[in-house]
């Protein structure tokens, strides 16, 4: 177990360095920073300057190495834009979207997941059609209409909510969290709930498939046959087998929620790494989604291993092999 | 003598509303889709972080609601005698936000910090061949040619207190990492940076001891970024915010028709063109012509002007909110030209005769180049564009791209005909002939937004001469004429100055200002 | 053969499901829509001439100052809703079938071939998918465009800005596809049938087409529809964010995006016409695959 731990962090480093060198070479493409840097009167000699000094007149690879050097050493540059170090202003956002995204998470199993056990129990029932339906409306529409739908529902027309930003925070030795105020729950609300639709779609038809696969299986019907009691059937046994690929979901999910929190951020206005991310890709601010990109990627590295943990946890047959 | 350049702007609106009911607020909140980068007055020279700095710094002259040049740190300016440059005579009495008194001294750092190589500003001062402190309240700007708009110029150039910045080693804007003026200030205004929190929000606190009559009544203002336009504009709505700027053209009705708003508008000075390229000798985008490019000829580009529908454009694209424009600075700012206020009428009809003698007559297609987030509905307008000029067989192959692609692509001359928005900086009809007119020289430093190098020799030889004249009548005669010429080469099609669109609840009382600067200053919360 | 489909199992499964058959007609009815739209629109988007700035923000028929020319009104440049609602569904179908396409095939054959053959190969695959995970469909679009940009000369990129958006939406989502086809084969490959197959000695590919690859149909089925929608779902998203298709292609993501702007202005059909269609659409095809997916699973009969 130890020795497939080692194995898999050692991957994971050429991973986050795939990515970093993918996420780099990415950059020259994206625009030209000094253009954004600078104003409209600073002369063609000002800028050319500007470029050489930050290194973007050397050989791609060159730049390259410069930014890995650094970011092993830990350092994680400047930005572009306002100067601050890249570190400080990541570590600044990173809680916002990470509360963001696990209450998103959160909202999605909390709901699909019984959903989808219901729907699978009573296939043909009203409210399972209803369920289905509703859902699949929900997550037909794209996300940043719903988020706009949802800011004049509940905060212009009602004005139940805030319609932007992320309030009544509170800083826990350099973690600023939403969750210990109800400001800070009322400002989570309407972007958790933008932002978990889709997963929560995703994850009830997932179990519901699943769910309904596995009652399908022989030996359900033997113990079916043989008088199980149905809440012990279902429950037990059912859904037991229904986790391995739910846990994968949830896996996959959590980049789901990343990627896509970069959208309901920006129609929040929510000050996470998302949002970050889409600033600096509008100004080109290339250390800033260099280590995003870096950050992000370490993040699924780690998810990805937990889950693979998991699997081996939760199905006796591949902790064998792996031993083997 | 004392030259005071006279805007007649009829465009800054002031509007004055009746108190509504409870006075609570006098904490502001507002909104914009910026953020300005940096809290170092000479870091950037970009519009959000100056409109936003002159809350809190000061220069040694401003600019009032009307955009016409007013004393602040400086009382009073004259011309040298005996030599090109300016007198200017300091304020007395005027503190820092930490205390520390203003004087000649700040001056000249600010000067040596402005005009340093780490400094994005430092073109305001290229003209500038010594500064010289006389006395503790009078300093002298010696300029290269006589140079009459230098105090015009200048307006934003802020002024930071030398011991603070020294003491906090920044006493050179950052360049690499950031320092200690990259997020914190000390400057003269009427606002304090109390709270900064980049890209998220920016809070200040009126300043107790500023030197000028307050005229305003916020205890506390609250800046906050929001990019997406219909969030901001839900922020007003949902009454989080007091004030926006800009909201979107279409969403205009939607404000004014709700009871507790009130809508702002004015035209910005940003003339919206078409711009040519002018030297490449064939077209790099099209299918049927090869080895040539109709646009060498003026009568092509004529046609061009000819072929667009400004006021359709007006009507239908803009939502009657833009003024055709004949000359690339509106009516109003100095050195306009009355002389050339005739503009190419739309007749399609004359586009096609033209094309034909052009020899054309069944048109060509050629390579479009617009933004799509740059300026108000630029999308819409290329493609408005686009279909008039395919109706004259003008058939563009439209590409459009956000703008941190597009003066990359514009620089690297990627283009057939592009679009291009320019508000003069000036605010003096010098600035687009410098900018856009002028034919591309590096060395000197002209004509560095002019893209497709049209080049006229009479034009290059205008500039300086224009730059140099004191008397009005005679500038105003050599302007005439850069403005006749290329008028008649067809150099740029501008077509309009598009409009400012704010919003506010409606006990708020604020200045718009026609470049787009908002000051805090000017805000009564009823 | 006609008497054959229509006494297969699977279409007496199809006649007996209203929510079915409602499905299937609408989504065959914006199928045929798609496919003839040049034929059947009033007016071409893609073609500047035919249609005119002066018609631009007519609302729908039934509303005042609608015209009878337009039944679904016109857009801010004068276009005919229902003309560029025609080839927004066109092109969108076209990108996310494509895209869909080329997702599970590639997805299918890595996960198989990584959860069959395991070791070396299997940790390749699945890092490559690390890396993919970790970059957002956002950024893959972005990369992808970067290289193409950086490949081709920018005359011909316009051209190929529809390839290289469904191959962004292709890459972004091969994983779900390799991952569930993997972590089934897992299962799968101890069971004693696959076993028996791999000892009387028949070759890989035949195992996994014939044995594995039946028995996760039914999961497969469930990401290829929800991936349907997904894509169609992920070009207006990327479209929204401006790193999708130009307005002058207008997916129907490329026409919500435009339609945003419109949201309070008053001109509502501008941005709820092509939205909801985009939603009939995609809940069509949702509910179609769910169909499927219990038409084709042996253990329902």
């Amino acid at each position: 177990m130890v020795y497939l731990i080692l194995k898999r962090l050692l991957q994971s480093f050429f991973v986050m360095l795939a990515v970093a060198f993918l996420a780099f070479s990415l950059f020259r493409f994206v625009g030209d920073p000094v253009s954004q840097m600078t104003g409209v009167e600073t002369s063609v000699e000002d800028r050319e300057r500007l470029r050489d000094e930050l290194g973007l007149n050397d050989p791609f690879i060159f730049q390259f190495a410069r930014f890995t050097g650094d970011l092993v050493q830990g350092d994680f540059g400047f930005s572009y834009r306002t100067r601050e170090p890249v570190g400080e202003m990541i570590a600044k956002r990173l809680p916002a979207t990470l509360e963001l995204g696990t209450f998103a998470l959160v909202i999605s199993l909390v709901v699909g997941i019984p959903a989808g056990i219901y729907t699978a129990l009573r296939p043909r029932g009203f409210v399972s059609q209803s369920i289905l339906l509703v859902t699949l409306v929900g997550v037909s529409i794209p996300t940043f209409v719903i988020g706009i739908i949802l800011i004049f529902l509940f905060g212009v027309q009602l004005a139940w909510l805030p319609t932007f930003g992320r309030n009544g925070t509170v800083d826990l030795g350099g973690w600023s969290t939403s969750f210990l105020t109800l400001d800070g729950w009322r400002s989570l609300i309407l972007p958790a709930m933008t932002l978990g639709v889709y997963q929560l779609t995703l994850t009830m038809r997932l179990v519901r498939a699943q769910m309904m696969e596995v009652l399908r299986s022989d030996y359900i019907r033997f113990a079916t046959a043989r008088g199980v009691p149905y809440r012990q059937l279902y429950f037990k046994h059912a859904l037991a087998n229904t986790m391995v690929p739910v846990i994968t979901i949830i896996g996959l999910q959590f980049g789901g929620v990343v990627a896509f929190s970069i959208v309901t951020e920006s129609v929040f206005q929510w000050p996470g790494m998302g949002l970050l991310f889409l600033e600096s890709i509008r100004f080109v601010d290339i250390p800033v989604m260099g280590v995003y990109l870096v950050v992000i990627a370490f993040f699924f590295v780690i998810v990805n291993l937990v889950v693979d943990m998991l699997y081996v946890a939760i199905d006796p047959r591949l902790r064998v092999k792996e031993a083997a | 003598m004392k030259i005071r350049t006279n805007l007649r702007l009829s465009v800054a609106t002031t509007l004055l509303l009746i108190a509504s009911q409870t006075a609570s607020a006098e904490s502001f909140r507002w909104a914009s889709n910026t953020d300005p980068q940096t809290m170092d007055p000479h870091a950037v020279n970009s519009a959000p972080v100056l409109s936003f700095l002159n809350n809190v710094y000061e220069g040694l002259v401003r600019r009032g609601r009307d955009m016409s040049i007013e004393g602040s740190l400086a009382e009073s300016w004259e011309p040298l005698e005996g030599e090109n440059g300016w007198r200017f005579n300091l304020r007395r009495g005027v503190t820092f936000h930490d205390g520390s008194a203003f004087d000649a001294a700040d001056v000249k750092f600010s000067y040596e910090r402005a005009s340093s190589e780490a400094a994005d500003v430092r073109s305001w001062f290229a003209p500038v061949a010594e500064f010289r402190v006389v006395d503790d309240f009078t300093v002298e700007f010696v300029t290269t040619a006589p140079n009459p708009l230098f105090p015009d110029s200048i307006a934003n150039f802020m002024i930071l207190d030398s011991d603070w910045a020294e003491a906090n080693d920044a006493a050179l804007p950052a360049r690499d990492a950031e320092n200690h003026a990259t997020r914190n200030t000390n400057g003269t205004g009427p606002f304090m940076v109390s709270d900064r929190d980049p890209g998220v929000s920016t809070t200040l606190t009126p300043y107790d001891g500023w030197w000028d009559t307050v005229e305003h009544n916020v205890t506390e203002a609250t800046f906050t970024p929001i990019g997406n336009a219909s969030t901001g504009l839900a922020a007003l709505l949902s009454g989080e915010i007091d004030f926006i700027q800009p909201i979107p053209l279409q969403d205009v009705g939607q404000v004014e028709g709700r009871d507790g708003f009130q809508v702002l508008e004015g035209l910005e000075t940003r003339v919206i063109m078409f711009g040519f390229g002018h030297e490449h000798d064939s077209l790099l985008f099209s299918s049927d012509v090869d080895g040539a490019n109709p646009f060498t000829d003026p009568r092509v580009r004529l046609a061009v002007a000819h072929a667009i529908d400004v006021d359709t454009i007006d009507r239908v694209v803009m939502r009657g909110k833009i003024e055709p424009v004949n000359q690339l600075v509106p009516e109003g700012i100095s050195g306009y030209s009355e002389a050339n206020a005739g503009r190419p009428e739309y007749n399609p009809d004359r586009a096609r005769e033209l094309l034909t003698e052009a020899g054309y007559p069944n048109g060509f297609s050629f390579g479009l180049k617009c933004t799509n987030d740059r300026y108000i509905n630029d999308e819409s307008l290329c493609r408005a564009a686009a279909g008039m000029l395919a109706a004259v067989g003008l058939n563009a192959e439209l590409t459009t791209m956000p703008v941190r692609n597009y003066w990359e692509q514009l620089r690297a001359d990627d283009f057939d005909m592009y679009l291009l928005g320019w508000s003069p900086g000036t605010f003096d009809a010098e600035h687009p002939i410098r900018f856009l007119l002028h034919s591309q020289d590096d060395e000197k430093k002209l004509g560095s937004w002019n893209f497709g190098n049209y080049s006229n020799a009479r034009v290059d030889e205008l500039l300086p001469a224009i730059q140099q004249e004191i008397d009005p009548a005679a500038r105003q005669a050599l302007i005439d004429e850069v403005v006749e010429i290329t008028q008649r080469d067809v150099a740029y099609v501008p077509m309009y100055t598009q409009p400012l669109i704010w919003a506010s609840k409606d006990n708020v009382d604020l200045t718009q200002r026609a470049d787009n600067f908002f000051l805090l200053r000017w805000v009564t919360v009823n | 053969m006609f008497a054959r489909i229509w006494h297969s199992d699977a279409f007496w499964m199809f006649r007996r499901s209203p929510a079915a058959i409602v499905a299937a007609l609408c989504a065959a009815l914006i199928l045929c829509g798609a496919i003839f739209a040049p034929w059947i629109a009033q007016s071409n988007p893609y073609d500047l001439s035919s249609f005119s700035l002066m018609d631009g923000f007519l609302p729908p028929a039934w509303e005042d100052g609608g015209s009878s020319r337009f039944w679904l009104g016109t857009d801010d440049q004068g276009r005919d809703m229902i003309s560029s609602i025609l080839y927004g569904a066109r092109l969108s179908m076209l990108i996310g079938i494509v895209a869909m396409i080329i997702a599970t095939v590639l997805g299918v054959g890595l996960g198989l071939a990584a959860g069959y053959y395991g070791g070396r190969f299997d940790a390749i695959v699945m890092r490559i998918a690390d890396v993919q995970l970790a970059l957002p469909a956002i950024l893959t679009a972005l990369l992808i465009d970067g290289i193409a940009r950086g490949v081709l000369p920018s005359s011909m990129l316009e051209n190929l800005r529809v390839v290289v958006l469904t191959i962004a939406i292709a890459l972004s989502l091969w994983v779900n596809f390799a991952r569930t086809a993997r972590a089934s084969v897992f299962v799968e490959k101890n069971k004693e049938y696959v076993q028996a197959a791999m000892i009387m000695g028949q070759r890989p590919f035949r195992v996994m087409m014939w044995h594995i690859l039946p028995n996760i149909m039914g999961p497969l089925l469930v990401i290829m529809t929800v991936d349907l929608a997904s894509a169609i779902l992920l070009e207006a998203t990327l479209s929204f964010l401006g790193i999708g298709l130009p307005a002058d292609s207008p997916s129907l993501g490329t026409l919500i995006r435009i339609g945003m702007g419109f949201l309070l202005s008053g001109e509502w059909w501008i941005l709820w016409v092509p939205t909801l269609f985009l939603v009939i659409l995609v809940v069509s095809i949702n509910i179609l695959g769910d169909f499927l997916r219990d038409a084709f699973n042996p253990r329902l009969h």
